[in-house]
């Protein structure tokens, strides 16, 4: 009997070698990324230690709104002296309102007067002088600061606007004082020029408010200001009343949306009554959002325009 | 080893270029605060014409002296002349404007033939 042998054992084949791992090692040692990782994050952090340490890069063409404190504050100055010739109060609020202040830009004018009147400025007639024009300005819309006690007595000559008429004969260009005028006869004059170039304040009718439905504004009340011509007039008050509680904004904040513009949050289920506090009656209907469908069906709160208009 | 150097320094070159950009730009720790000098040119125009307009509110012509000379131009009645030649070349201003210009420009002694007629122009209003 013949022994049958086993068939030979078949030797499996050896698994190929992985053709990856020496590219990888291969392409790490080409790129160590954790160290340009770290590399990067040091470099970021010194970066910004620097930039931060080194301040803002100084820039050209810059804008009022960019002007340092004291620059600024002249510039009001200047807003202010502008007004006092041309009366322009809507052309003087928008270059209040370009100043970007951080809350009423007359009161921002009364602040920089105040400021002013507190250093050196006060030292010369001139700066005396712009500050007495600024201090009217913004006192004539019902602001206050504290230059109008720091500025010393008005002590006016009799009438300088006539100098610098366009029409008038040459002025001398530095005129010397021919007498100095006696306390009465400066306050006589004081008054007069004060009743001349004050404005008086404007006031303005509530139109009937319109609403409408939209998902990006919900229960917002959009404000307009606007003089007769319908042209939106910055820097006015505004008052929301609900409850015993009142909030009081400004046109012209967001000037992106107008001039005229401003704009409140309501709540759902309060009654809000709104006005322009000395400058308007209130608007006869009070407004309550609610539930509203925007023309595509979708569900949002009702929002209201309201409009005032400036009687003259 | 000279290889890891580049790589370190490639990093440290990029990141610190991000940092900057983003410290400067993206986030940056305080605005800007510019002065009088770096204002663009249509707003260094703009104050002169409401110096030029309080010049015509008081006649204080040694204030608006002082007050343009936050500028920081070398002469500033000179200034006020080019200004004032300037605007009236290129229109580029209302003619309220230029008038003010003019009679501030006059007020120092700079008045030019291109300024004479409007000195003569009245209008309705002020």
């Amino acid at each position: 009997m013949g022994r049958q042998l086993p068939p030979p054992a078949r030797i499996p084949p050896r698994p190929p070698p992985p053709q990856s791992e020496p590219e990888e090692q291969r392409s790490q040692s080409l790129f160590p990324y954790w160290l340009f990782s770290f590399a990067l994050v040091v470099g970021l952090v010194l970066g910004l230690g620097v930039s931060w340490a080194l301040g803002p890069l100084p820039e050209r063409n810059t804008e009022p709104f960019q002007l340092g404190e004291e620059d600024r504050n002249h510039y009001m100055i200047a807003i202010a002296l502008e007004y006092a010739h041309s009366g322009d109060l809507h052309r003087a609020l928008e270059k209040l309102v370009a100043l970007r202040p951080l809350g009423d830009p007359l009161q921002a004018l009364a602040d920089a007067a105040c400021e002013l009147a507190s250093s050196d400025y006060i030292n010369s007639e001139s700066g005396v002088q712009a500050l007495r024009l600024a201090s009217r300005m913004y006192t004539a819309q019902g602001r206050s600061g504290c230059a109008e006690t720091l500025l010393p007595a008005e002590d006016l000559p009799d009438k300088p606007a006539a100098a610098a008429d366009p029409a008038a004969p040459l002025p001398s260009p530095t005129p010397p004082p021919t007498k100095t005028p006696s306390r009465r006869a400066s306050r006589a004059t004081a008054t007069l020029r004060a009743v001349a170039t004050s404005v008086p304040q404007r006031t303005f009718s509530p139109l009937p408010a319109s609403t409408f439905c939209d998902t990006a504004d919900r229960a917002v009340i959009e404000v307009k200001i606007v003089d007769y011509l319908g042209r939106g007039i910055p820097g006015q008050r505004i008052r929301v009343r609900w409850g015993d509680e009142e909030n009081v904004f400004l046109s012209g904040l967001k000037p992106e949306r107008g001039t005229g513009y401003a704009d409140f949050q309501m709540d759902e289920g309060i009654s809000y009554s709104i006005d322009m506090p000395g400058a308007s009656d209130p608007l006869r209907a009070d407004l309550i959002t609610g539930r509203c469908y925007t023309e595509s069906g979708r569900e949002s709160l009702k929002s209201f325009r309201v409009t005032f208009r400036a009687d003259s | 080893m000279r290889r890891f150097v580049q790589f370190m320094l490639l990093g440290l070159v990029l990141g610190g270029l991000l940092g900057l950009y983003l410290g400067w730009f993206q986030f940056p720790r305080d605005t800007y605060r510019g002065d009088m000098t770096e204002l663009a040119q249509a707003f260094r125009d703009d104050y002169a014409v409401m110096i030029a307009a309080g010049y015509a509110a008081d006649g204080d012509l040694p204030g608006a002296l002082d007050r343009l000379s936050r500028l920081r131009v070398d002469d500033v009645p000179r200034y006020v002349q080019q200004l004032a030649d300037r605007v009236i070349a290129s229109s580029s201003r209302d003619i309220r404007d230029i008038r003010l210009l003019v009679a501030l420009a006059r007020g120092l002694g700079r008045l030019t033939p291109a300024m004479e007629p409007f000195l003569d122009l009245r209008e309705g209003g002020r």
